[in-house]
């Protein structure tokens, strides 16, 4: 047998003993209605109970949602699917505009060590500050949630994408410069021709590390000002004490990260080069 | 004398040392002249500065004195006059070979039609054996082909000055006498004037008409010009038959272990003048002449 198939045979016993374990540890919620006092019965309450919920009621509630996952039914009540749509498309948003700003700048500080000293101060201050810390401020200016969630989408990405693109210009090989040299290329010429693939294989390393934090952010961004995505889902359901729904988002939302991960090592691919 | 192919007058390399006080200075009163068509190799001990010459004379860096003219033009910057082969290659990883060459093609005849370049790119792989190999990337080719490939590269864009830097340096003996053989060919076909540093003495003796001799560093000298007087086109195996091939071998082994740090003691010491430096040299005539006491050891 192969190493593959190995490890999708090992992967699957284990994802049994998961399960199994789950069902083991968990409630059902209904055992407790035997010690609920009258009021409580009377209320309708024991279906409500709240309980961390077994693989098994989670799974049920996977095939329900998923299959209607675009559902709208106002404000409070959005599918799973509308609600990702709407976090992915933020995510987008302000990654794409970090991206135009981030690679031609870390171009300029990776070619000019004039702008490298300079700007370093800033970036040495700037980076370290949690994104979620601009979301007051954001609020404040912007005066739109949306927007703002969008740009501490933006203020996160753009540190990762900088810094990678400075560092893989900085350390273009001397010798790929020196051929460009030899070949009388322009500035422009050289920068597109040498410089930018040979350091496109970093700056993808740091677009790929930047769509990893802007998914981790956005879930705690949309917690925060509420409205819609899969954060203010998950912040909604667990005021609602519907645990099944908050396992369930945090499986999707997993999922939805490997996908944009897997898709932008995917793209990079047809960058990348052996030496 | 001013219509030299390329003129080398006085040239002087330093750099400021670390402390930034002093200079420490690489080489300094280099004298020499390439003719159209002459093949010249450079020798010297590691670290004496060849690259360094190399390097101002293809204009990536700048002398710190004296001059560099090629066709009474000073060397101020790189020029696709002046094609370079470097120690490692410096073929672009994300490129197929193909592309290599042909990006090269395209920087030099910026007129060309994309059909041209890529016929002329294809002539000057097949040149160097590449012709199965052109849709590959550089890293799945062997150390040997990817120097073929700048060799094709080099060529393709006919500079008027070859400026090879170890070429082979890198390479096993086998595929080193391989791509010697295949350089003879191209330059005594193409009459390209080079200057190629080396550190083989028998590739230099195949390949050049006159070889410079570097003393050890620091501020070394080009301290003598040996003429290699035997005809071409040369052959790896017959030219050691020649009468003044070991002569002329013998000369260059005892430069390398005994002169070549001799001179610069010597020049430091302030007992030898370095004016009259390079210094030309006949291995067969100095011999014949030694032997028949025309001249006095
Ligand atoms: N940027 C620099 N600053 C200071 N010293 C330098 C610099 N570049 C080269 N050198 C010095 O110049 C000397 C000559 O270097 P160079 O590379 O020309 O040697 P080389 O003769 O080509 O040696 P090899 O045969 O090993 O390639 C070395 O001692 C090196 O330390
Ligand atoms: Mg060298």
């Amino acid at each position: 047998m192969s190493e593959t198939k190995k490890s999708i045979l090992l992967s699957i016993g284990l994802l049994f003993v998961f399960i199994i374990i789950g069902e083991l540890i968990t409630g059902d919620g209904a055992r407790n209605k035997q010690n609920m006092t009258e009021y409580e019965k009377l209320m309708g309450m024991g279906e409500t109970q709240a309980h961390v919920p077994g693989p098994i009621e989670v799974f049920k509630l996977a095939v329900k949602e998923l299959s209607n996952p675009f559902y709208d039914n106002g404000p409070n009540d959005k599918g799973i699917g509308t609600q990702l749509f709407f976090s992915i498309l933020r995510v987008m948003a302000g990654y794409f505009l970090s991206v135009i700003i981030a690679i031609p700048i870390g171009f300029l500080i990776g070619m000019s060590p004039l702008f490298y000293k300079a700007l370093q101060p800033y970036i040495q201050i700037l980076k370290p500050i949690s994104p979620l810390a601009w979301m007051p401020l954001a609020l404040f200016v912007i005066k739109d949630s949306i927007m703002s969630s969008i740009f501490v989408i933006f203020i996160c990405s753009i540190w990762p994408m900088l810094i990678n693109t400075a560092f893989g210009v900085m350390s273009v090989k001397k010798d790929f410069l020196n051929v460009g040299k030899t070949l009388e290329m322009s500035n422009v010429k050289m920068a597109f021709t040498i410089i930018l693939p040979a350091a496109l294989p970093t700056i993808f390393t740091g677009l790929r590390i930047s769509m990893g934090i802007s998914w981790l952010v956005i879930v705690a961004a949309e917690m925060l000002v509420g409205g819609t995505g899969i954060g203010y889902y998950v912040w909604n359901e667990w005021n609602n004490l519907d645990l099944a729904s908050v396992v369930f988002s945090i499986l999707m939302i997993g999922i939805v990260g490997m996908f944009l991960d897997s898709m932008i090592s995917f793209i990079s691919k047809y960058f990348n080069y052996q030496e | 004398m001013t219509d030299n192919f390329l003129k080398v007058k006085n040239i002087s390399k330093s750099y400021p040392s670390k402390d930034g006080k002093s200079f420490v200075t690489i080489y300094e009163n280099v004298n020499f002249s390439i003719e159209k068509g002459e093949f010249i190799c450079l020798i010297g001990h590691s670290g004496c500065g060849k690259s360094t010459i190399l390097n101002n004379l293809a204009g990536l860096d700048l002398v710190s004195g004296g001059s560099i003219k090629m066709l009474n033009e000073e060397v101020k910057k790189t020029s696709l006059d002046r094609g370079v082969i470097f120690q490692n290659h410096s073929i672009l990883p994300w490129l197929t070979v193909l592309k290599n060459v042909t990006m090269a093609i395209a920087c030099r005849f910026k007129d060309m039609s994309k059909a041209d370049i890529e016929s002329r790119a294809i002539y000057f792989l097949k040149m160097v054996n590449l012709e199965d190999h052109i849709y590959k990337k550089p890293s799945e080719l062997s150390g040997g082909m990817k120097q073929r490939v700048g060799i094709a590269r080099a060529f393709a864009i006919e500079p008027s000055l070859l400026l090879m830097d170890e070429p082979f340096g890198a390479l096993d003996a086998l595929t080193r006498g391989k791509l010697q053989d295949k350089l003879v060919e191209i330059c005594d076909k193409t009459k390209q004037t080079t200057f190629m540093i080396t550190h083989d003495i028998d590739e230099a003796i195949l390949l050049s008409d006159k070889i410079l001799l570097m003393s050890d560093g620091p501020e070394a000298r080009v301290a003598e010009m040996v003429i290699v007087d035997i005809p071409k086109p040369r052959n790896r195996a017959e030219i050691v038959n020649h009468p003044a091939y070991y002569v002329v071998r013998n000369y260059l082994v005892d430069f390398l272990v005994n002169q070549s740090s001799k001179i610069s003691k010597k020049l430091k010491e302030g007992t030898l003048s370095d004016s009259d430096f390079p210094i030309e040299v006949d291995p067969l005539k100095l011999k014949y002449d030694l032997e028949n006491n025309i001249i006095n050891p």
